[in-house]
């Protein structure tokens, strides 16, 4: 998701001094992003919305801490991306997850004609984070690493078989090679 | 041979390697492949936003203020022990025969302080910063805190001046601050239990 939320500088200033009018203004402006970026981590839309309130009950709580460097959606989303990992972290610790199994959910038929969306779904929450982390929101494989707690390769493995399922999902025929 | 996805992903990040880097030039196989991962990756990019189904703001701007009021309540009962403390030294040094005096109404101001001390600490155990509260629970949360609130203030004010006459009505209010501390337990147990935390 390509987001330009320029913030006012004035608007900042006004949340960090306690304004709740300006804070809910923030909330207005990042609400949007900030969903959907959880929502295409997380399986569940009640998780992402729960992600969203986590995030901004840290940023009314935090605002004061953001001295101005980088722009403040980056803040913003880098507190969101770090509830939602440890949502999926706290929910495999749960479930014993597999990192690379495909839970249960909608049916999945390998080979079978998906449109991007419901393949993309389909995988494991893990890779969804990656891939959304790294190929929509432009983090690094280090980035990612360092907020999921694992190591870089881990990050890197993950992306590689991601692609390969979604791949194998949409059915690509690009000449016969299956990488 | 063919160039793997993790081939094809480090040729994407200019991190390919060598073998990789001159296998890509010459098979189309794999130029396809890599075509291919380009297309899927700006398909996601792509994808709809998704917007949330409800207004989550009524539920933060809830636990903002259930927060506020709860600093302005630790600040407001620090000040309130302290003038509390100052004012029973200076009573016990001047007036002693007032304590004697009231017994019945200190032993029942005692017993309402030590049920309110104890309701904090049973609080602090489901207190925890950060949980999620419906809007609901958190409005019922905010508007105890608030009331308990109100309370602390008063009593701060009553208990700088004479004790003797405001000893009834330190114990009602007393009373009442433990009726409410009882309701902002059993609220916050209440939803303690139902997220299994």
């Amino acid at each position: 998701m390509t987001v330009s939320l320029a913030v006012p500088d004035v608007l900042v200033a006004r949340a960090q001094a306690g304004d709740e009018a300006a804070l809910e203004a923030l909330y207005r402006a990042f609400e949007t992003p900030v969903y959907n970026l959880a929502r295409r981590m997380l399986r569940r839309p009640e998780d992402a919305e729960d992600v969203l309130q986590e995030t901004f009950l840290e940023v009314v709580r935090n605002i004061k801490q953001y001295r101005g460097e980088g722009h403040l959606w980056g803040w913003v989303r880098r507190i969101a991306s770090t509830k939602a990992l440890m949502r999926i972290r706290r929910e495999q610790v749960r479930a014993t997850e597999s990192l690379d199994d495909e839970p249960g959910g909608p049916a999945m038929h390998v080979g079978a004609n998906l449109d991007l969306e419901r393949a993309f779904e389909v995988l494991s929450e893990t890779s969804r984070a990656v891939v959304w982390l790294h190929d929509v929101e432009g983090y690094t494989h280090e980035e990612i690493a360092e907020q999921m707690g694992r190591s870089v390769s881990f990050s890197k493995s993950q992306l590689a078989r991601a692609h390969a399922r979604l791949r194998r999902m949409l059915n690509e025929d690009v000449g016969g090679a299956t990488p | 041979m063919h160039c793997t996805m993790e081939d094809l992903g480090a040729l994407r990040a200019g991190e390919g390697s060598v073998w990789a880097r001159r296998h890509i030039i010459t098979c189309a196989i794999c130029q396809a492949e890599l075509e291919a991962l380009y297309q899927r990756v700006a398909q996601l990019k792509a994808l709809p936003t998704l917007r949330p189904p409800r207004d989550r703001w009524p539920a933060v701007r809830a636990v903002m203020t259930a927060e506020r009021a709860r600093r302005r309540r630790s600040r407001s009962a620090w000040g309130g022990t302290l003038a509390a403390a100052a004012l029973l030294a200076g009573v016990l040094l001047v007036q002693p025969s007032i304590v004697g005096e009231s017994g019945n109404l200190h032993a029942e101001l005692t017993q309402a302080k030590q049920q309110s001390a104890t309701l904090e600490d049973s609080l602090q155990h489901y207190d925890v910063d950060g949980r999620v509260l419906t809007g609901h629970c958190a409005a019922v949360v905010a508007e105890l805190e608030d009331r308990i609130s109100d309370i602390d203030g008063t009593l701060a004010t009553l208990t700088q001046r004479n004790v003797g006459e405001q000893d009834a009505e330190l114990v009602k209010l007393w009373q009442q601050r433990v009726g409410l501390m009882r309701a902002l337990v059993t609220a916050r147990a209440t939803r303690a239990r139902y997220v299994g935390l």
